[in-house]
């Protein structure tokens, strides 16, 4: 499929969102958007309806922030900072299954791109793998450290499987990058982006950043990892956001890109299954979209978004970009292909 | 500068006698216009003031610079559109809960009073710091002195040979709101600063001069002193003298300030951060008998990403703090130490787009643990968010009151500058006795 023309970028419509929607995914072949938010739910909203409108997933909720969701093998699996995934009819929107899963805050739940696995990621730095349809646990992968190197608790912010399903990353809070064969377990690689973490030994003295985002190239070879720069006075998220391309078999940084015109956390990041883009999106106190060329490095386009981007969903024709975050929900339309707008 | 006590505490733990009183007060009448410490050394030897300094009273201040979040920690709101992401966990003391970055302090809570109802209407950083360090706010024509210094005033021995009063602020960012002024008490009790090194700089005496030139040189600057305060006594001149009759002895100090003189197992116990290296110095120097110690640990301002910086710096709080609790209790020195901490001011509710929260004076939080207080207390109440205060609301004045009641300190003594009499709490402030022992 050819990528749409990032120059095509347009905002078609505001919602709101309950309270801070932290993730999202789509129920696939529909314009049913989930997203889990701040008020410890699990929300539906038909995007496409007259009336778009939040309706909440039934049933006894998290017990805090719902901050990772996938969708596979007809349930949504939820993940929150009350260390438990959660399983759910999504027809019917009812509890299914509830484990407690970490001993620390879920950060994000994956799903691989066959539905099979669901991936979560806690702070307490543990990966674990579970089957999708069953709720057991199949593995658990550890790579990353508890303490930062300044004594601190560490957190594990980020995890992706590659669009084949082979291969999984984890991204920490000091910059380090684990690659994983998804099938065994095994550790295939690794890379380091040490600068996604600031610490302030002097003014402050404390830290702020690290990796908030995975993403494989479509060939599985380049490893994208979002996260901020360094950052002068890290009361605020006033650091550029960053983007750094890796060939992660070698480790080796193909490109750096940080952007000081929107400043913050890059949330999430995807490549269009062309490679004709990479996609980024985040914010600090304001939130952008932006498209970049994951072969150059360059900036394609970038628009300011209506609030901080947490997460976003993209049509299964790349035609339409649904982005969650503080406070809304924004629906964002993709016009002609690259090629076709060359 | 004098001072005069108008009550005492009349607690069967420190009795005074009606003759050493009315003694005491006549000599405060009859002194009270004469700006010299000589006068006001004289004062302090024999009852009122003497009374409390055997005591050995002692407190140690963490300074919490920035404004840490009450929500993330003494007053939490699980479950509340304000409440964040973390949970409220059960403390040792049934009916109190705190927040769940602070599990080990949870199981201190019996030691502690939690005070959740300040409002002292002060959101900037600079203006609020002076007024949670004077207790008022500041006047015009008045040079106040902090918190600090009176309890070391009231709390120090003449004959100290240690620091009244250590401030110690290494990060940069309100170092100068932190560092802590000693105002119309002088130079005697202005804090002892470490902002670089734990160890005081220029503590040491040069090699180049022998151990009987240096002291042949004090005995010649006291003589020349002495002969300079016969002929122009000032109060500036009687408070300069009295920090450098102080000399040697703050020169041998120096062993205090070195964790190294720490076995492993206790070094271990504070933990490896700056803070609790700091913390373990606050304990060396209250045992050796400095009256006050100020350990600043900033910053926890945090308008962006409020959570993780409380997940990094309650971590750090919560061990250090326990480990210092049991430290003084292991050594029965909790009884006689008062562990405060306190910040310029909390923060906001409201969770901005930065998944930070804001400078927030309106109802916010402190703890008081140890000396004179009632452990496993929580007064005042916030509303069911943390908009504002819905029981008990005390202000700046209200909780120095209560901190000086808590070391036996008359919260309505006055001091005397010049023919003003200066409380050394703010008109009007009463002391919270719910949470007094």
């Amino acid at each position: 499929m050819t990528a749409p023309d990032p120059a095509t970028l347009k905002l078609k419509a505001e919602f709101p969102a309950r309270e801070i929607a932290f993730c999202a995914a789509r129920v696939p072949q529909s314009s049913r958007l989930l997203y889990g938010s701040s008020d410890f739910h699990v929300y539906e909203i038909d995007l496409e309806s007259e009336k778009p409108e939040s309706l909440a997933f039934s049933g006894e909720p998290h017990q805090s922030y719902v901050t990772g969701l996938a969708v596979a093998a007809g349930h949504a699996v939820s993940g929150s900072y009350d260390g438990r995934l959660i399983w759910w009819n999504v027809e019917s929107r009812e509890r299914v299954r509830d484990i407690a899963a970490h001993d620390r805050w879920i950060r994000r739940v994956a799903s691989s791109p066959d539905g099979r696995l669901i991936a979560s990621i806690a702070d307490d730095m543990l990966c674990k793998l579970w089957d999708a349809a069953t709720g057991e646990l199949i593995r658990t992968l550890a790579d990353h450290e508890p303490l930062t190197p300044h004594h601190y608790p560490s957190m594990l912010y980020a995890v992706a499987f590659s669009s084949d399903g082979k291969l999984l990353a984890t991204g920490d809070k000091v910059g380090h990058v684990a690659v994983w064969d998804a099938a065994t377990g095994e550790k295939v690689g690794a890379v380091e982006a040490p600068v996604m973490y600031t610490w302030d030994p002097k003014q402050r003295r404390h830290s702020i950043g690290g990796i908030r985002s995975l993403a494989f190239s479509p060939d599985s070879e380049r490893l994208a990892v979002g996260g901020i720069g360094q950052i002068g006075n890290i009361d605020h998220l006033g650091g550029p956001s960053r983007v750094e391309i890796f060939t992660w078999r070698d480790g080796r940084r193909l490109h750096e890109i940080e952007d000081e015109n929107f400043k913050g956390l890059v949330q999430q990041l995807e490549f269009h299954e062309s490679g004709g883009w990479l996609l980024a999106a985040g914010g600090d106190n304001n939130g952008f979209v932006t498209f970049y060329d994951p072969e150059t490095g360059k900036l394609l386009h970038q628009e300011k978004a209506p609030m901080h981007v947490h997460a976003f969903v993209l049509a299964d024709d790349s035609a339409a970009l649904w982005t969650i975050g503080h406070e809304k929900i924004a629906v964002w339309s993709l016009g002609a292909s690259l090629a076709e707008s060359k | 500068m004098s001072r005069m006590s108008a009550r005492f505490c009349g607690s069967a733990d420190h009795p005074v006698s009606r003759r050493g009183f009315l003694g005491t007060a006549a000599a405060v009448g009859a002194g009270a216009f004469a700006a010299d410490m000589t006068v006001l050394n004289l004062l302090k030897d024999p009852a009122l003031a003497g009374e409390l300094k055997k005591q050995q009273k002692r407190v140690i201040l963490l300074w919490l610079a920035g404004g840490a979040s009450q929500l993330e920690t003494w007053d939490p709101k699980p479950g509340r559109p304000t409440g964040g992401p973390f949970r409220a966990i059960k403390t040792n003391v049934p009916g109190v809960d705190i927040g769940e970055l602070l599990p080990k302090l949870a199981q201190r809570m019996h030691t502690t009073a939690l005070i959740r109802s300040l409002n002292t209407r002060n959101a900037d950083h600079g203006s609020a710091a002076e007024l949670m360090h004077m207790g008022r706010r500041k006047e015009g024509g008045v040079d106040f002195p902090d918190l600090c210094a009176i309890c070391a005033r009231e709390l120090a021995r003449a004959d100290s040979q240690v620091p009244d009063y250590v401030s110690m602020y290494t990060a940069t960012e309100g170092r100068r709101w932190g560092k802590g002024f000693s105002g119309f008490l002088g130079a005697r009790h202005a804090p002892m600063f470490l902002s670089e090194s734990m160890i005081p700089e220029n503590i040491r005496r040069l090699e180049s001069i022998s151990d009987v030139d240096h002291q042949a040189r004090e005995d010649l600057r006291g003589l020349l002193a002495r002969r300079f305060s016969r002929e122009r006594g000032s109060q500036a001149v009687a408070s300069q003298n009295s920090a450098y009759q102080r000399v040697r002895g703050l020169m041998a100090s120096e062993r205090l300030f070195d964790v190294a003189q720490e076995p492993a197992t206790m070094r271990a116990q504070y933990g490896p951060t700056q803070f609790g290296e700091q913390c373990l110095v606050a304990r060396r120097l209250v045992e050796a008998g400095v009256p006050f110690v100020k350990v600043g640990r900033a910053w926890w301002d945090s308008h962006g990403q409020n959570f993780e910086t409380h997940r990094e710096l309650c971590a750090d709080l919560d061990h250090v703090m326990s480990a210092l609790i049991d430290d003084l209790q292991d050594r029965g020195l909790l009884e006689h130490t008062l562990l405060i901490t306190l910040g310029e001011f909390g923060r906001t509710p409201k969770i901005n787009a930065s998944l930070g929260r804001d400078h927030f004076a309106s109802a916010w939080s402190c703890s008081l643990t140890g000396c004179g207080i009632r452990g496993g207390t929580a007064f005042g109440a916030s509303d069911a968010d943390g908009q504002t205060v819905a029981d008990g609301e005390i202000g700046a004045g209200d909780l120095f009151a209560t901190i000086f009641s808590a070391l036996g300190i008359d919260p309505h003594t006055e001091y005397y500058v010049g023919a003003r009499p200066i409380p050394i709490t703010d008109f009007g402030s009463q002391p919270v006795k719910d949470v007094l022992a």
